[in-house]
């Protein structure tokens, strides 16, 4: 199968022409901002615990930290859902500009960031100097990640798989 | 001054060229996108912290990262300005705007209100202590208030003006 031929199964699909073409609120415009949600949800309290690492609020013991992290799963899982119905309404849009996939990647390194700052920071209570590298590190990718997705909008290149052809 | 020169005059300034240049208004949107970021990642995280999760951080010293949350309003306000001066139509006619601005001052009512009555109490509120009812309430309604800002900035491209229930526009 080629891309065109991809991505307009997806773009046809039940799903993809409801997000599209509903005129309802509760399609494309309440996914986007449940994207936005998720999003301040996820990356907020990754930015208040990197904040921690780096010297801020000293007196907020780490490890308890810890607790914002059902908030932050929540934020993630309504982001994966958000986003995947975000790419199924456009997929021609996402996936052939090339900003997406870095989206992606710096997100992936954000996330894995944030899971080696739950493990080597927040439960051993200690801050190395290597702790606050990655949180200030971690501060910029998630900086990055926002900032490409907002991008996104503004650089594609085809909006839908017709005019690919 | 009547609507329709205070936005030519606005559409004149070089603040509103500038965001018309390529990079200027995605540039000014990621930030208002992280500063957003800054201020549900502190002055929520503090809400959540009112309303009961995490209760053994004692609530002064989560406090401190709140200057962290004004400097993301401040960016967006900031950004938010730049947006609205190069576009005021697209604002001031736009449901989806008023309702965002009506969050804003409600949220910022809440603030008052919690800064006037709960804050001295709050201050007391070690590991392990519950803040008083009244500051809970205020902790949620400030995320409900908040997340209301976030959908109606989100929702102002699904009511660009003309539209006709905008009560600005009967006046001008």
């Amino acid at each position: 199968m080629d891309w065109y031929s991809f991505f307009s199964w997806i773009e046809n699909s039940a799903l993809g022409v409801w997000m599209r073409e509903s005129p309802s609120l509760w399609a494309f415009p309440f996914i986007l901002i449940l994207h936005t949600i998720g999003m301040a949800f996820l990356v907020g309290p990754n930015i208040a615990i990197d904040l921690r690492i780096l010297g801020v609020a000293p007196r907020v013991p780490a490890s308890l930290m810890e607790r914002f992290f059902v908030v932050m799963k929540l934020g993630f899982v309504i982001n994966v859902v958000s986003g995947l119905m975000l790419l199924v309404a456009y997929p021609t849009k996402a996936l052939t500009n090339p900003l997406f996939y870095i989206k992606l990647l710096l997100i992936a390194i954000a996330l894995t960031q944030t899971m080696w700052i739950r493990k080597n920071v927040l439960s051993a209570d200690s801050f190395p100097f290597k702790g606050k590298v990655v949180a200030a590190a971690s501060l910029v990718i998630w900086a990055a990640a926002v900032g490409a997705g907002r991008f996104l909008a503004y650089t594609y290149k085809y909006l839908l798989a017709g005019e690919l052809l | 001054m009547n609507p329709t020169a205070f936005e030519l005059w606005l559409k004149s300034t070089w603040l509103a060229d500038l965001m018309h240049t390529a990079w200027a208004w995605p540039t000014a949107e990621s930030l208002h996108f992280f500063g957003l970021c800054l201020l549900m990642g502190t002055v929520g995280v503090f809400d959540l912290r009112l309303i009961g999760l995490a209760k053994q951080i004692p609530l002064p010293a989560l406090h401190r990262l709140i200057p962290f949350g004004i400097g993301g309003f401040i960016i967006n306000i900031l950004t938010g300005i730049s947006f609205f001066t190069a576009e005021p139509d697209q604002y001031l006619y736009n449901p989806s705007f008023h309702t965002k601005m009506l969050f804003m001052t409600l949220a910022g009512i809440n603030v008052l209100l919690f800064y006037t009555t709960m804050f001295k109490k709050v201050q007391n509120c070690g590991p392990g202590d519950q803040a008083p009812m009244p500051a809970r309430i205020m902790g949620a309604a400030s995320l409900v208030f908040w997340i209301g800002v976030i959908s109606g900035g989100r929702l102002l491209t699904f009511f660009r003006p003309p539209i006709i229930s905008c009560p600005w526009c009967w006046f001008s």
